[in-house]
Parts: structure tokens; C-alpha cells; sequence
């Protein structure tokens, strides 16, 4: 278990969700919901989250199959790379309950957590190294200011010697938590445990 | 899931083609590039009880507010051949939605611009506003995923130009 971290309302301690609409209830699903909770994620059955998105199950089973795409394929940009793309966007849109999940993902791969105190407390100074503030800079170039983002700002990740489908992972990452930060920030609520 | 003959949106829109090296990392990343596809597909089905042309009009609004030229031409386009008057698109399209005097479509189109510029504005009296303009949990959820959507599509988009124009000057 990685020490306990909180800063400006960010914390990587494990947190619940909570909908703020009336959910699919788990044991009346239909066979099609069943089946797309099952693909979506291991615990889904016992999410809020999922059980709020299942009441349009081919949406979610198409896009938890480019999320699931995104993140866990094998090949290309280090899954740690990532995920350190997913906490940056999830820090600029200010999603607390994302920032959590992908802070410990991030330091389960990365075997690093100091960088994540840094995220929370001020994501421009919190890069430990080159790379990571290349991955930083492009999460949040393309977060912040999307119709000013130009060839100039993969540049950077060029000069990490990125390749061409490592440059498009961290593009995939970083866009999708422009989706699921939404989802998780406008359907419900981050729960915190109780202290 | 599309079938390998059928167009693929991003690719028909930034012309992208098997030559360049920006196609050829989608190409690798293949179930990323279908699921998005097939995402965008079940969106914008006609049988979703959230009207089509009010979801061609926020994919519309959202585009346009995040000056994304290719996108905001390709729902524009299909605004119109969905039967969509030319003076709501008008509307839409320069941001006079507080114009849009049916109560539904106004509160759908305040919450996706609240909610496309910053994910922060999100709190559960704007969700109570929906359903008080008569949206279903289903049509908010709709409407939700659309809205996700099109800011992921907005900055892959994005993403891909930089990509092959970083390509082309290389």
C-alpha cells in the first residue's frame, strides 16, 4: 500500500462514486446489460458509474471497448506513460475521483510516487524529468487549448524520441479523459471514506 | 463494429491515407480506431429517443465552440441534410443559443457548452434542470456519453493534424 497523499482537494486514496440519477438495478439487467457490464470492467456490477451508463448499453460497450483499447494494449507508449497523461488531464479538468484511480495506477507502473504529491500540489512545476514533462506539457496543451495545439507541442515528444504510435497513445490518453472526466464529473460524485 | 469497407470518419475528414505514417499508427492501434467509429455510430442512431437533430446540433454547438474547423464543416453538413433550418444552425453556430426559445432544446444546449469548455461546471442541479425540461435518465445519459464523445473527438482530431504536419515537415 503506497503512502497516503492530499493536496488541494486531490487525494490518491481509494474512493467511491456515487450517480446522481436513479441507476440500472444489477439483479433486474437484461442479458445485452449483463453482458456489457461483464466486458467493462471487473466491478461493474457494483458500480454506480457503470450502472448509471448500462441504461445505453451499446454506447458503453462501445466506449468502454476504445477506452479498454486505449490504456491496457499491449506494444507501443509504457502503459505508466500513459496513465501519467490520464492523472495530468484528470488534474487540469480538476476530476478528483479519476485523479485517485490513475494516481495509484500510475504508481503500481511506475513504481515512482513522489511525482504524484507534485501533480496535485501545482502540475506545471511537478515533472521529475524530461519526459515526463514532455507527457505533462502535451496533456495539458491539448486539455487546456485545444484549437491552439499544433505540431509545435508533439515536438516535444519527438526530442524524447517518440515514435509515431507512441505519440498516438499519449494523444488516445489524453483525449479520452477529456471523455471520462466529464462522465464522472457531470453524472455523480466523488465519496470519500469516512476519516 | 464497422466492417473494414466501410469510411472511416477522421481518416474521410483529415484526408489522412495509408501513405502517411499518421494512418499507419491508427492503422496499428486498429481496435482504437473502430471503437471510435463504431462510438460515434451508436451516437448519432436515429432509433435513440433523444432526437437526432438535437444531438447533430450539440455535436454542432460543441464543435464550434472549440474552434475545430473540420468538425464544425462536417456537423454542420449534417445538421442541415437531417432537415435542421439553416437559421437554428446560424444560431447555434455564432452562440446565440439563449435565441432558442423550446425549453428542451435550450437546457440541452446550455449544459454542453457549460460542459464542453470546463468538466468542473458539472453539479447535479443542472442534471435536475434536464429532467425538469423533460429529458428521460436515458436521454441524459445520451446526452452525457455525446458530450464525452465529442471531447475526445475534438482533441484527437486535433492531435492527428499535429501528428502529420509534424510528419509533412520532417
Amino acid at each position: 500500500m503506497s503512502d497516503v497523499i492530499k493536496a488541494n482537494g486531490f487525494t490518491n486514496q481509494t474512493l467511491g462514486w456515487k450517480a446522481w440519477l436513479d441507476v440500472v438495478d444489477a439483479n433486474a439487467a437484461t442479458p445485452e446489460q449483463n453482458k456489457v457490464l461483464e466486458a467493462s470492467h471487473p466491478q461493474a456490477k457494483t458500480s454506480d458509474y457503470y450502472l448509471l451508463l448500462v441504461h445505453e448499453p451499446h454506447i458503453l460497450d462501445q466506449r468502454s471497448y476504445t477506452y479498454n483499447a486505449i490504456m491496457y494494449a499491449p506494444g507501443g507508449l509504457n502503459r505508466a506513460d500513459r496513465e501519467l497523461g490520464a492523472l495530468a488531464v484528470s488534474r487540469v479538468n480538476g476530476c478528483v475521483y479519476c485523479a485517485s484511480v490513475h494516481a495509484q495506477r500510475f504508481e503500481q507502473l511506475a513504481k515512482r510516487n513522489e511525482i504524484v504529491r507534485d501533480v496535485f500540489e501545482d502540475l506545471a512545476t511537478a515533472a521529475k524529468n524530461e519526459r515526463d514533462a514532455a507527457v505533462i506539457e502535451v496533456a495539458t496543451a491539448l486539455t487546456r487549448d485545444v484549437s491552439g495545439f499544433d505540431a509545435d507541442q508533439l515536438q516535444v515528444l519527438k526530442d524524447q524520441e517518440f515514435n509515431e504510435v507512441e505519440m498516438l497513445d499519449l494523444i488516445h490518453s489524453v483525449s479520452v479523459f477529456g471523455w471520462a472526466n466529464r462522465l464522472m464529473q457531470n453524472l455523480g460524485e466523488p465519496v470519500f471514506p469516512a476519516q | 463494429m464497422q466492417s473494414a469497407e466501410s469510411s472511416d470518419l477522421i481518416d474521410t475528414l483529415l484526408d489522412l491515407k495509408p501513405d502517411s505514417k499518421t494512418w499507419q499508427a491508427r492503422q496499428f492501434r486498429e481496435k482504437v480506431k473502430n471503437g471510435t467509429q463504431a462510438s460515434y455510430e451508436a451516437l448519432f442512431a436515429p432509433e435513440l429517443h433523444l432526437p437526432l437533430k438535437d444531438r447533430w446540433l450539440v455535436a454542432l454547438y460543441a464543435s464550434s465552440l472549440m474552434k475545430a474547423p473540420e468538425l464544425t464543416a462536417h456537423y454542420t453538413e449534417q445538421a442541415l441534410l437531417a432537415g435542421i433550418e439553416e437559421k437554428l444552425v446560424q444560431i447555434v453556430t455564432e452562440d446565440h443559443v439563449e435565441d432558442i426559445v423550446k425549453c428542451e432544446l435550450n437546457s440541452v444546449l446550455q449544459f454542453t457548452k457549460k460542459l464542453i469548455l470546463d468538466p468542473i461546471e458539472g453539479n447535479e442541479e443542472a442534471l435536475l434542470t434536464l429532467k425538469e425540461s423533460g429529458l428521460s435518465t436515458q436521454d441524459v445519459v445520451v446526452l452525457g456519453q455525446l458530450i464525452g464523445f465529442l471531447a475526445y473527438q475534438i482533441r484527437l482530431v486535433a492531435g492527428l493534424k499535429a501528428m502529420r504536419k509534424l510528419e509533412d515537415a520532417a
